[in-house]
């Protein structure tokens, strides 16, 4: 059995494993759509407060499996949830690929013509627009409920941890750590991902700007038909 | 920035924004081909260095994210020390998965565990049998999700 400060470097480096394999395919479209939208701003500012919400969304979860020591519990208690945030994040990905390319007027979609001050437009244009540098945190927290292996496994890790401790509090509090530990891992590469899609030339130009967009609509419309699927 | 360069960055950006669209091997690694069973109907079984080995999962079907019971017999011999499982996906690294098993008889190991789920869709899944200092074998075999 692994002591305790183990675990938390094994999650640790298998964090900045899989964040250069398994979240560049799963965050990866997320991260490229958010650079893009920038249109132009810092990308670090936005992203480390991305990335910033989707960890602080990994201890939460870490914490509840190591003071629970039940993964299974809670994995089915939020199943319905990281379905619906799939959804979400499908249709956020389309919303931000009509959008960057101007093809489609948000309004259009979202009836903005009829009503632009209705809750859903008001909000799909805030978080497909992101004017606010504020806005990433919130929507790095509710993108790191999506379902993914590796955070799974992480999760697991942290159950079995919180079962081997004295209190709750105890376990409460190595699952918060080990998960941390986990999203810090996972960093490096997704950070990386939000450079290259900043490159200069790319958003100089149109057609690879459009290109870029369709690619994001496929997706979007990937990650809905998965969460169905899910 | 010289055109190819453009380009090769461009098939970059291009593949990270397809890449959960065709999910495929991660590890780059070509891997050894595990022996391949059906875990649903019964105990996989197969040889470590020369004895024999046989890897059982329960409850039956074995579904993802649910607690399992792994349960390892050997034929013969027993081992110098108490075998281990790695879970994983053949060609995707889905972190560390240890199924830490105890005696539960003379030639018996027994443990519990969870087979996670890959959004992605992919069912196949590998679980690594270990014996400290003698060999591992790997069964290769779909969940149900």
């Amino acid at each position: 059995m692994l002591s305790t400060e183990t675990i938390y470097f094994v999650l640790f480096t298998t964090g900045l494993a899989v964040g250069f394999g398994h979240c560049i395919g799963m965050c990866g479209p997320i991260v490229v759509s958010l650079s893009l939208s920038l249109k132009g701003r810092s990308v670090l500012v936005p992203h480390l407060l991305y990335n910033g919400g989707r960890i602080t969304t990994y201890g939460l979860l870490g914490g509840v499996m190591g003071a629970t020591g039940s993964f299974t519990r809670v994995v089915a208690s939020i199943a319905s949830l990281q379905k619906g945030v799939m959804i979400f994040t499908g249709i956020l990905i389309v919303v931000m690929g009509l959008a960057m390319a101007g093809w489609v007027p948000l309004g259009a979609i979202f009836g903005d013509y009829y009503n632009p001050q209705g809750v859903l437009s008001r909000g799909f244009r805030k978080l497909s627009e992101a004017r606010s540098t504020g806005t990433y945190y919130p929507l790095g927290m509710l993108l790191g409920l999506l379902p993914c292996g590796p955070v799974y496994t992480a999760l697991l890790a942290a159950a079995r941890a919180g079962m081997e401790t004295q209190s709750t509090l105890e376990g409460l509090l190595i699952g918060v750590g080990l998960m941390l530990s986990f999203g810090l891992g996972t960093v490096v590469a997704l950070l990386l991902i939000a450079k290259l899609a900043d490159l200069g030339w790319l958003k100089r130009r149109d057609v690879i700007y459009k290109i870029s967009s369709v690619l994001m609509v496929i997706v979007g419309v990937y990650f809905v038909i998965r969460a169905f699927r899910y | 920035m010289q055109a190819n360069v453009k380009v090769r960055l461009f098939a970059a950006v291009f593949t990270l924004i397809m890449l959960p669209v065709c999910p495929t091997s991660s590890s780059g690694k070509s891997e050894p081909p595990g022996v391949e069973c059906d875990v649903h109907a019964g105990p996989c079984r197969a040889h470590i260095s020369g004895t024999k080995v046989s890897l059982d999962i329960e409850p039956k079907p074995v579904k993802a994210m649910h607690d399992l019971t792994f349960t390892v017999t050997f034929e013969g011999e027993k081992p110098v020390a108490a075998p281990y499982i790695d879970l994983g996906m053949p060609g995707m690294n889905m972190g560390r998965n240890r199924v830490i098993l105890k005696p539960a008889g003379e030639l018996i190991y027994r443990g519990e565990g969870v087979i996670v789920r890959c959004p992605s869709g992919r069912r196949t899944w590998k679980a690594k049998v270990t014996v400290p200092d003698v060999g591992s074998v790997e069964f290769v075999f779909d969940v149900i999700y």
